[in-house]
């Protein structure tokens, strides 16, 4: 196990993210690779777009799910979302982080959903025995489908096992980066060991808990 | 190598690819679709581990919206409003046609292709000799009967010219020829 003398960080380490930012548990650097992501993406470089898709889609939709009454069409109003931000991509200047000017456009976008939603006229509802209303209610805990609430405890028990059964050093590593949000210099001196290793470790780690999570999303 | 190229992608997720590397990372990337795949996981792991539990996308989602975007550029929006006159769509085109100030205009310029291509005697140009010495002294010294034709015709249209026009065409018209002036008084004109 590696000695871990500078942890946890100092609190003049952690002052750039405040509690309740968005970008919250990204470092600087990330802020910095989605602004040159999306000035490839101005410039028609179609696949920088698609990473930043990759990297927020969960994000958007967790969110954008909160706030519709149906979450089921959240995937909807989020790809709806993305496809608006695209198309909006050119007026994006840079002033705040890229998270952040999308939220905004997620937010939006499901507040028209909802507005639009409102003013369509009511669907006839489907009569449903009561034993089939309690199944349905207790699957729909959290507003959310089941597909969905099971598919997400799955992974959350695989990627929770996959970290358990990492070596020492990966784990850490992981942890920090992912958890607590610390950029691979801070995770270095907390760790006690160059860049390099760290970003092999974090790397290593992802590795293995992909392998576990592969067959669950294939 | 593809150890190599995965950490790469490990790194650029965490923000902390050198610049100079990601070039080539994203060509790799636009051609290897497990590569992409990969991304989106090493997203899903940190997603599940900071904020576990609600939806998660679908596997197909990215491709979705991928597919949604189609072809179309990014700077679509900003662009738009400097479309060349040649990409405006059929419709937009006809919709010009019908603005007031367009027929206005191709009116106009038909007016001046007929003065331009006609003789005062209604000859076409293409008809006429390719003397233009000649021509030129014609026209300097048109005969009375062209002269008063021609004022008719001016007199006839001066009420779509500003007074300031009129006055210059009528003037000059009166300078040329004195019979003029009983049609001038006809129509308010001072001389």
């Amino acid at each position: 196990m590696q000695a871990m003398q500078n942890f946890p960080p100092s609190d003049e380490s952690m002052k750039s993210r405040e509690p309740g930012d968005e970008d919250a548990g990204l470092p600087a650097g990330a802020e910095q690779s989605d602004l040159e992501l999306v000035r490839r993406a101005q410039q028609n470089e179609r696949g920088a777009f698609d990473l930043l898709v990759l990297k927020y889609q969960h994000k958007v939709i967790k969110l954008v799910a909160r706030l519709l009454r149906d979450p089921a069409e959240a995937e909807d109003v989020a790809q709806e979302a993305f496809v608006k931000a695209y198309r909006a991509l050119g007026s994006f200047r840079g002033d705040s982080a890229f998270y952040t000017w999308l939220y905004r456009i997620a937010v939006n976008t499901a507040r028209n959903s909802i507005a639009s939603r409102q003013r369509r006229p009511l669907d006839y509802e489907v009569e449903l025995s009561e034993s089939e209303q309690n199944n349905v209610a207790s699957r729909l805990k959290h507003d959310d489908t089941p597909e969905a609430t099971v598919l997400s405890e799955e992974i959350r028990q695989t990627v929770n096992e996959a970290i358990g059964q990492l070596p020492e050093d990966l784990r850490t590593a992981i942890v920090l980066r992912e958890i607590e949000g610390l950029s691979y210099e801070e995770i270095a001196t907390a760790m006690d060991c160059p860049v390099g290793t760290v970003r092999s470790r974090i790397f290593r780690a992802r590795e293995a808990i992909d392998r576990a999570l592969k067959p669950l999303l294939d | 190598m593809t150890d190599q190229i995965r950490e790469q992608l490990s790194a650029l997720l965490d923000g902390e690819l050198p610049r100079d590397e990601m070039g080539l990372l994203m060509r790799r990337l636009d051609k290897d679709p497990e590569l992409r795949r990969a991304f989106g996981s090493y997203a899903l792991i940190g997603e599940a581990l900071r904020a576990p539990g609600g939806r998660i996308a679908a596997p197909s989602f990215a491709a979705r919206v991928s597919a949604a975007i189609g072809d179309a550029p990014a700077i679509a929006e900003k662009t738009s409003t400097a479309r060349p006159a040649a990409a405006v769509p059929l419709q937009q085109q006809a919709a010009l046609w019908k603005r007031p100030i367009v027929r206005t205009a191709l009116a106009a310029g038909a007016a001046v292709t007929a003065v331009l291509l006609f003789r005062p005697d209604g000859t076409p140009v293409a008809q006429r000799e390719v003397t233009p010495a000649n021509s030129f002294a014609m026209s300097a010294s048109p005969t009375p009967a062209q002269t008063q034709r021609l004022a008719g015709y001016l007199v006839a249209h001066s009420q779509f010219s500003t007074p300031m026009v009129r006055r210059n065409v009528l003037s000059s018209l009166l300078a040329a020829d004195p019979g003029i002036t009983r049609v001038s008084h006809e129509m308010g004109e001072a001389p």
